[in-house]
């Protein structure tokens, strides 16, 4: 296909590079430089959209961010769709494959456009809620349909192949928009040797000098760009980044920048040098001081069938001609109210091609530009604007007639102009998003007729968005702001001799944005603001008359700036609108909230590395190698991987569990155990400490001895518990949950920082250091016996609750004589780098007594045997020691009070229907009971009634032969041997024994040995 | 009976050690040649790591250190007291704790010295077996490490010679610069799979090259056995 709008010459793109793509199913040819909506003009593509309510034909509007209607597809497989692209922003590569977001079954026959266009008089705002509100249950059905009409692009069914990545960046000063200003502000702070980052949306750096009619230093403006980024380049200390959206822009100047690095090359990031790209990159940058530089949007004119394909913005029409060579039509009428939008015109006839007319809001309209044209011959109306547009999938002519403004009426005759473009300018907005996510609300200036940013701290608005337009301020202002901000972070910053520019005459502008029709608002055609989320001028109308009076309710209520555009392009208009129906001001109208992304984001580049195996970091253990060779199933435990069971061959987790239980109570079996938190501790009131932190007394533990502790927060309930060895006189190992590790030391850490700084005592995690290995059973005594000749293992020099130093394997070890199963238990911890070489020699020497390794499950039902709790699974932060039965654990008679003393000895912490923990034994033995499973006192269930605790715990116990459980149940310990039931959701009521927790080895025989 | 019990920890006979990152080099290949990759890892196993805490403000605690190191404490962050010679470096960590690095098998002889030289309130504290050092060296490494951890490493926020404790990806690790392109990362033994795969991914685009080998880890192992054997 030709490209029948593309001009001979001129231009940026580069004829010599043609690029195939495909749009909608058809192929097209464009050039290197092209975007894909540039590309399209180029082609005469007309239609690239349907609307999302009214389904109408939708044409390209814009050149820019603010595009509301050129949203496609992207992507040539499955895996690389990528769901509403801007076609004004992305570039054109070859072999590019888009589609239409809206429109079924295609944009140029759409179904929905004839229920649009039939019905398009019933569905004014709110619609939606007005016609499927009742019943509210059937929403769900009638949403389906409503969102598969509305139709805004789909995310892909497979895997995205491409990696995405963040970066941490810190500079002294971020520039945000490389047009004339930002590139002005960013060689002034350059100069001074200041960390500069300077970053663009665009393909290519440059801004409106790309397109200016403006010579800067006598030459086209681009040049002017082109030698400042040259020199940018050479300077170490600066970072340009091109195709990089300041998405956000958050507290303390922490701005991120989301920089497509492949996307201008193909749908999916090719490799280079054989490795992969990262796709795309969030910089995270933490900037001393940001200077904004991110220019204006133009305002279209707001009248009826303002939507047709052929309506374009005035600035836009003047990009796509003079930056990418296409001329978007043949006979050009431009509607303005402003001088800088004559560009346009000027621009069209430049290209050979007709200007019709330019109407102009205004009685005389007087400047340069105005002059120039009037040089040409070109037809200008005065106090005239275009008041409606017609035809259908491209506009065929246009209805123009003498305005009031201020009475808001037509006032003259209607003529009727045949052209197929119009472009139109209402004003120029600056872009305040980037201020406004920070909470700086924008303020409204009449003298440019626009809101600029509220204050940040540490923010220079520099250029268009500081009211600066015109290319001789713009450079001035840039350049002033780019040194100054460089001496405030520190730096000497030579002033920049600023290029010379002429001064371009303009005329004042006037304040138009809807365009008043023969016929009212609510009666005239269609007259659109949002046309991505089709709101029309008569839709915010009926609102404001409904009673929606605030900025925000109108938004809501209409939808306007709810797209994926969010509403850049039309959302002062329909402020404008607003304020004109409730007879205030725009000021006192305000504006809507902007909030980050500035433009949509992909999830990729949110996510960035931190995905599949970097989702989360995964702890592991010394031995956690040997454990995947010997089949472990691993459960998480905060972030550790520990083993769960080892199952072997078909073994099912039961099946494994039961067996790796009986090994422990029958013989021999190991756990490691290195998971669980150490803490060494320190200092001659290292003991005091403890006293303070710990419920019971640690005064008399002597050295070799350990002893089990419980730690409860100041309000008595049970945080941590675990066994502490005195190593010497002033010296402890402590040991805490495998969870809590970390929050027990920042614990100890506070209550010595803040409340004991004068208790003489360090503490410093050693949970990585030491490698823990636990043998439990009958023949653990044997087994280790045969690794160690230097550690008397006998059960009189060795006694339970003792820790003696040694050598095991060879290996100096520590090995603590501690049990959290019943059994004879040696816990041996050594230095982790060894802890391969001992668990090794263990097996060696454990062959002959069926040594087996176990999980954590082994473990709990193990323990729970024996009524030993696991905090965070017996206890939920409502735990007392004493509702534990651990009152034994708590040493009211210390002399210097411990942390939850007090709390303890309130009378809610005595009461005796507090919930305890109990044992329960199900009066089916096979029954394993449903931990969490709650507890009532009778049979017969009736709603409500009262719910007395719930299960913690249960298993099956193979050494018992029965199931059991753990439980706390009010008033539990008064309660033993009474009949409790278990209603469960299938309607079953299950019925257990209340008695007590530990349900084998009470006198503890077994650990004594 | 002593008021603190110091303990050898390494084995005298032939034990096969393992460092925090045994595991996981054997499932990462190297993905560069030393000639083409612009970022170069090295795991310096075994190293003897303390963490000594005690009172800044005590000249006599100050004297005690360097009369047992050779070393003036260093009283705020950065720069490391460093004796590369020696394999020793002392970085301040906190107001009153430092992180003590001396080659390997030499943490308890350097326990013992500084136990022979301070007195008072202080402790020294083995870890070990604990944590492993990451030498990173190349070109690229800066920029590696902007990808993982959001503290500052230019040149003019980080001299060589600094070292902080960061956040590094979801983890933390401890950051020095020890050269002008030369940095070293310590990280705790249970991350350092996390740490380290995160590492090579986040190098990938570089060029990655892992200068170890069994050689190497052996040769430092062996190394270990002689030096802990002298200070006994």
């Amino acid at each position: 296909m030709s490209q029948q709008n593309r001009l001979g010459t001129g231009g940026r793109i580069d004829r010599s590079r043609p690029l195939r793509f495909t749009f909608n199913g058809v192929d097209y040819q464009g050039f290197a430089g092209d975007t894909l909506a540039s590309a399209l003009l180029a082609n005469g593509v007309d239609v690239v959209n349907r609307s999302f309510k009214y389904s109408r034909p939708r044409g390209i509007v814009a050149a820019g961010a603010e595009e509301p209607n050129a949203i496609v597809q992207l992507g040539a497989s499955e895996a690389a769709q990528v769901p509403n692209v801007r076609a004004t922003q992305q570039a054109l590569y070859g072999g590019l494959v888009a589609a239409s977001t809206n429109g079924w079954p295609n944009v140029d026959r759409d179904l929905m456009g004839v229920i649009g266009s039939v019905g398009g008089k019933f569905m004014p705002p709110g619609f939606y809620y007005k016609t499927f509100m009742a019943p509210a249950s059937l929403w769900p059905k009638y949403e389906k349909y409503i969102r598969k009409a509305a139709g805004l692009g789909r995310v892909p069914k497979e895997a995205d192949p491409d990696i995405y990545d963040h970066i941490n960046r810190h500079c002294d000063v971020l520039v945000i928009g490389a047009g004339p200003a930002g590139l002005a502000a960013a060689l002034a702070a350059a100069r001074s040797g200041a960390r500069v980052i300077l970053c663009d949306e665009q393909e290519e750096m440059g801004g409106s000098l790309l397109d200016s009619r403006e010579l800067v230093d006598g030459r086209p403006a681009s040049a002017w760009a082109a030698a400042v980024l040259a020199e940018l380049a050479t300077l170490p200390e600066v970072l340009v980044l091109p195709r990089t959206t300041a998405n956000g822009y958050h507290d303390h100047n922490f701005v991120t920048l989301h920089e497509r690095r492949t996307e201008h090359l193909a749908d999916l990031a090719p490799s280079l040098n054989g490795r992969r790209q990262v796709r795309a990159r969030m910089h995270r940058v933490r900037a001393g001081e940001v200077i904004l530089a991110t220019g204006t949007h133009e305002r279209p004119l707001v009248f009826s069938n303002n939507d047709v394909p052929g309506n374009l913005v005035a600035g836009a029409v003047s990009t796509y001609i003079r930056r990418y060579a296409v001329v978007p039509g043949r006979r050009l009428v431009l509607s303005t109210a402003n001088d800088h939008a004559y560009r346009a015109a000027l621009d069209w006839h430049d290209a050979g091609r007709e200007v019709v007319a330019i109407v102009d809001a205004r009685e005389h309209p007087e400047g340069d530009l105005v002059n120039e044209a009037r040089a040409r011959n070109i037809r200008i109306i005065p106090g005239s604007a275009v008041i409606e547009a017609q035809g259908k999938k491209r506009v065929s002519a246009v209805q123009v007639a003498r305005i009031d403004i201020g009475g808001f009426k037509v006032a003259g005759r209607v003529e009727t102009l045949a052209c197929d473009t119009i472009a139109t300018s209402g004003g120029y907005s600056p872009v305040v998003h980037l201020a406004a996510h920070t909470g700086a609300r924008p303020e409204w200036r009449d003298d440019i007729l626009g809101f600029v940013p509220g204050k940040v701290p540490g923010m220079t608005p520099v250029g268009g968005v500081h009211g600066k337009g015109a290319l001789i301020e713009a450079l001035a202002d840039g350049a002033a702001a780019g040194t100054a901000a460089a001496q405030r972070t520190g730096f000497t910053a030579p002033a920049v001799e600023l290029p010379k520019v002429a001064k371009v005459r303009e005329g004042k502008a006037a304040a138009l944005y809807q365009v008043p029709h023969v016929k009212p608002a609510m009666r005239a055609p269609k007259q659109f603001v949002d046309p991505q989320n089709d709101v029309t001028a008569a839709g915010i109308e009926l609102a404001t008359r409904e009673g929606f009076e605030s900025i925000e309710h109108v938004k809501r209520y209409t939808g306007m700036g709810f797209g994926t555009d969010q509403g850049k392009l039309g959302n002062i208009n329909g402020m404008a609108i607003a304020a004109r129906c409730l007879k205030q001001t725009i000021p006192q109208t305000g504006t809507t909230v902007f909030r980050p992304n500035y433009t949509p984001v992909t999830f990729g580049a949110i996510a960035g590395r931190n995905c599949r195996e970097f989702f989360d970091p995964r702890r592991f253990t010394a031995l956690h190698a040997w454990h995947v060779e010997h089949g472990a199933k691993f459960e998480e435990v905060g972030q550790w991987m520990r083993p769960w069971y080892f199952p072997r061959g078909n073994e099912s987790m039961h099946e494994a569990v039961q067996r790796e239980c009986r090994a422990v109570r029958e013989s021999v079996g190991i756990l490691d155990a290195s998971t669980l938190g150490k803490i060494e501790i320190q200092g001659k009131d290292a003991r005091e400490f403890l006293n303070r932190l710990y419920t019971n007394a640690w005064t008399k533990l002597d050295v070799g001895k350990c002893r089990y502790g419980l730690m409860c927060k100041d309000d008595g309930m049970v945080m941590d518990d675990g066994v502490t060895a005195c190593i010497a006189e002033n010296h402890f190992h402590m040991t805490t949950t495998t969870g809590g590790a970390a929050a027990v030391l920042d614990w100890m850490e506070l209550w010595h920082q803040t409340e004991w700084p004068e208790l003489e005592v360090y503490f410093n995690s050693v949970t990585d250091h030491w490698a823990a290995m636990a043998i439990n059973g009958p023949n653990a005594r044997k087994l280790l016996a045969e690794l160690t000749d230097d550690i008397d293992l006998s059960g009189e020099n060795f006694k339970f609750m003792d820790w003696r130093a040694g050598t095991v394997a060879g290996v100096p070890a520590r090995v603590y004589r501690i049990s959290f199963t019943g059994e004879l238990s040696f816990e041996i911890n050594v230095q982790a780098n060894h802890a391969l070489h001992v668990w090794q020699a263990l097996f060696d020497k454990g062959e002959k007594y069926g040594l087996t390794p176990y999980g954590t499950e082994t473990m709990h039902v193990l323990r729970a045997e024996k009524g030993f709790i696991i905090v965070g699974q017996e206890t939920d932060g409502s735990m007392t020691p004493e509702d534990l039965g651990m009152q034994w654990c708590v040493g009211y008679k210390k002399p210097f009070s411990w942390i939850g003393r007090r709390a303890l000895t309130r009378p809610d912490t005595k009461r005796e229907d507090r919930k305890q923990l109990v044992g329960l034994k199900p009066l089916d033995p096979q029954l394993v009971l449903d931990e969490g499973a709650q507890i009532v006192l009778e049979k017969e269930i009736r709603i409500p009634m009262p719910m007395v605790g719930h299960v913690t715990s249960s298993y099956f116990s193979p050494t018992l032969g029965h199931a059991f459980a753990l439980a706390v149940v009010k008033g539990g310990s008064q309660r033993m041997g009474q009949t409790v039931y278990l209603p469960m959701a299938d309607g079953r009521v299950h019925a257990a024994e209340v008695v007590s927790p530990v349900f084998y080895d009470a006198e503890g025989a077994r650990q004594h040995v | 009976m002593s008021d603190y019990a110091q303990m050898e920890l390494n084995p005298r006979g032939a034990v096969k050690s393992e460092s925090p990152l045994a595991m996981t080099r054997a499932r990462v290949a190297q993905a560069a040649s030393p000639q083409e990759a612009r970022v170069l890892i090295c795991e310096k196993a075994f190293l003897g790591h303390l963490v000594l805490r005690g009172n800044a403000d005590d000249e006599a605690f100050r004297a005690g250190v360097e009369r047992a190191l050779g070393l003036a404490l260093p009283l705020e962050m950065g720069p490391l007291s460093l004796d590369e010679a020696r394999g020793i470096s002392i970085q301040w960590m906190s107001p009153d704790e430092w992180l003590l690095i001396v080659p390997a098998g030499q943490e308890f002889a350097a326990e013992a010295a500084l136990r022979g030289q301070l007195t008072g309130h202080y402790a020294v504290m083995n870890v070990s077996g604990g944590q492993t050092l990451l030498e990173l060296s190349g070109p690229c490494v800066r920029e590696l490490l902007m990808k993982c951890t959001p503290y500052d490493v230019h040149p003019r926020h980080f001299p060589v010679g600094k070292g902080v404790t960061s956040v590094f990806a979801k983890s933390s690790a401890v950051i020095r610069r020890v050269g002008e392109a030369r940095w070293e990362l310590v990280i705790r033994r249970s991350f350092a799979d996390y740490l380290y795969s995160w590492i090579l991914d986040a190098a990938e685009e570089f060029g990655v090259f892992v200068a170890s080998g069994e050689a190497a880890r052996s040769a430092a192992r062996d190394a270990a056995r002689e030096l802990a054997t002298e200070a006994r």
